[in-house]
């Protein structure tokens, strides 16, 4: 018999299996651990009988109990399991490095930069527990690509939704950009959504990293430049735009590199031009809070507490925008209800206009 | 093309892994079930797909294969589940398998 197999081959109808097992476990801590913990929560919340005031309060009371160590682990271990070992995304497409590139369109390229540095706090941290980052490696685009399937798993194939919900209440606000900036695209998840809604609109889209954005060039059948920019710097004139956009970025920032973001945004945007990200700010409760702050730390993503501790507000003001609006996020139908019993991201839409 | 693999490209130093439980070995050993828990699911879709092509081809008989076993197949088959029983659950005893040292 001629099996070409070996030992250590994994198929791919088993790298599949291991990443449905993965998913599987964790729609379960999302509709079944999640709720679990947050009713023990709420019993121990009761028993103390004091005020539930702050993530450490929320910590103090949870610090001891055997389910949220059990949240917890899972959290951060099957992460790890979607990128590494065995059955990990890393691995498969190092596995399949050639005819993975191969199957990118060589015809559309990003415009890349290959002496841009990548800022320290962009190479410290292997952010989602993907190893080498989003940026190192030439097939890093791919595996951030297929990772964000079940980034959130419940949504399925619904989560290509979050990106259209969000470019249609840009259009429901009657906003009409005939120029968009697109900052930390990625792999054009984002961007694409963008271009489609208003298609008569210039689109630009940047992002630090090359293997994303080959990605997002090979993805693209349109009009948009994609370029390997740090949004922090961009080469844009001033009043360039009168767009400019991001979803989950900002987040993953130091706060001084929001600071400088935001205010790059301010510069290249007209007067009158508008500017709307999505991304993790608002919060229901103290719960939802240390959930998310402990979610930052068990997914590699050390800005998130940071972030969502600015005073964006007073941020935005001294920038000179006004009309600033922090609203919460529904990414599906029916999520923002108080009685939405599974774990979701707290997203929410910043938007201002440059004065 | 190959390029290094993740990280070896930087001065990766792995550090200690976050932990959960009071005890780490706790932490460890539930990524060995978790592994093993990967590995059984995976067999078990294989196992399925290979089912459903032999049931396709007539080389299977999918209904017989799903029945409760018989008398006779259940006399056949349980020296060798006490067997695996046994094997499985003889570390509990911590009894020595062979003369020496107890600590």
């Amino acid at each position: 018999m001629n099996d070409a197999r070996t030992t250590s081959t994994v198929s791919a109808r088993s790298f599949a299996a291991g990443q449905q097992f993965v998913t599987g476990v964790k729609i379960y801590w999302h509709r079944s651990l999640y709720p679990a913990l947050r009713e023990e929560y709420a019993q121990r919340a009761r028993a103390d009988g004091r005020p539930v005031e702050s993530v450490a309060d929320v910590r103090r009371l949870l610090e001891d109990s055997t389910l949220y160590r059990y949240f917890g682990w899972c959290e951060r271990h099957m992460q790890r399991l979607k990128y590494s070992g065995r059955y990990g995304l890393v691995p498969w497409f190092a596995r399949q490095r050639e005819a993975a590139e191969r199957a990118l369109d060589a015809s559309k390229r990003a415009e890349l930069d290959p002496a841009l540095e990548m800022p320290r706090y962009y190479v410290n941290c292997d952010i989602h527990q993907h190893p080498g980052g989003v940026w190192s490696d030439p097939v890093a685009g791919l595996v951030y690509e297929r990772a964000a399937r079940t980034t959130a798993p419940l949504s399925g194939a619904r989560y290509a939704d979050l990106h259209d919900r969000f470019t249609d209440l840009v259009g429901e606000r009657g906003w009409r950009p005939e120029r968009i900036l697109d900052m930390g695209c990625g792999f054009g998840g984002s961007t694409r959504p963008f271009a489609e809604q208003f298609p008569e609109a210039s689109v630009d889209a940047i992002d630090l990293a090359a293997p994303c954005l080959q990605v997002a060039a090979s993805r693209d059948g349109g009009r948009t430049r994609y370029r390997q920019m740090d949004a922090a710097r961009t080469d844009y004139p001033d009043a360039h735009f009168d767009l400019v956009t991001s979803t989950m970025l900002l987040h993953e920032m130091p706060p001084p590199v929001v600071e400088k973001t935001v205010s790059e945004a301010a510069r290249v945007l007209q007067p009158g031009g508008r500017m709307i990200h999505l991304d993790f700010y608002h919060f229901r409760d103290p719960f939802q809070r240390f959930i998310h702050y402990t979610h930052g730390r068990r997914n590699n993503e050390p800005y998130m507490e940071p972030f969502a501790e600015m005073d964006l507000p007073g941020l935005l003001t001294r920038l000179g925008f006004k009309d600033i609006r922090i609203e919460p996020f529904a990414e599906q139908e029916g999520t923002l209800a108080a009685d939405y019993p599974a774990w979701r991201y707290p997203w929410t839409v910043i938007s201002a206009e440059r004065a | 093309m190959h390029s290094p693999a993740p990280n070896a490209a930087r001065d990766f130093k792995p550090q200690p892994e976050q932990t959960f439980f009071p005890d780490v070995a706790l932490d460890r050993a539930l990524g060995v079930v978790m592994a093993l828990a990967t590995e059984v699911y995976v067999l078990r879709d294989r196992q399925f797909a290979l089912e459903r092509q032999l049931a396709r081809r007539g080389v299977l008989d999918l209904p017989q294969l799903e029945a409760e076993p018989t008398s006779e197949e259940l006399a056949a088959s349980s020296a060798d589940r006490d067997a695996f029983v046994a094997h499985l659950m003889s570390s509990v005893l911590g009894v020595q398998a062979s003369k020496g040292p107890t600590e």
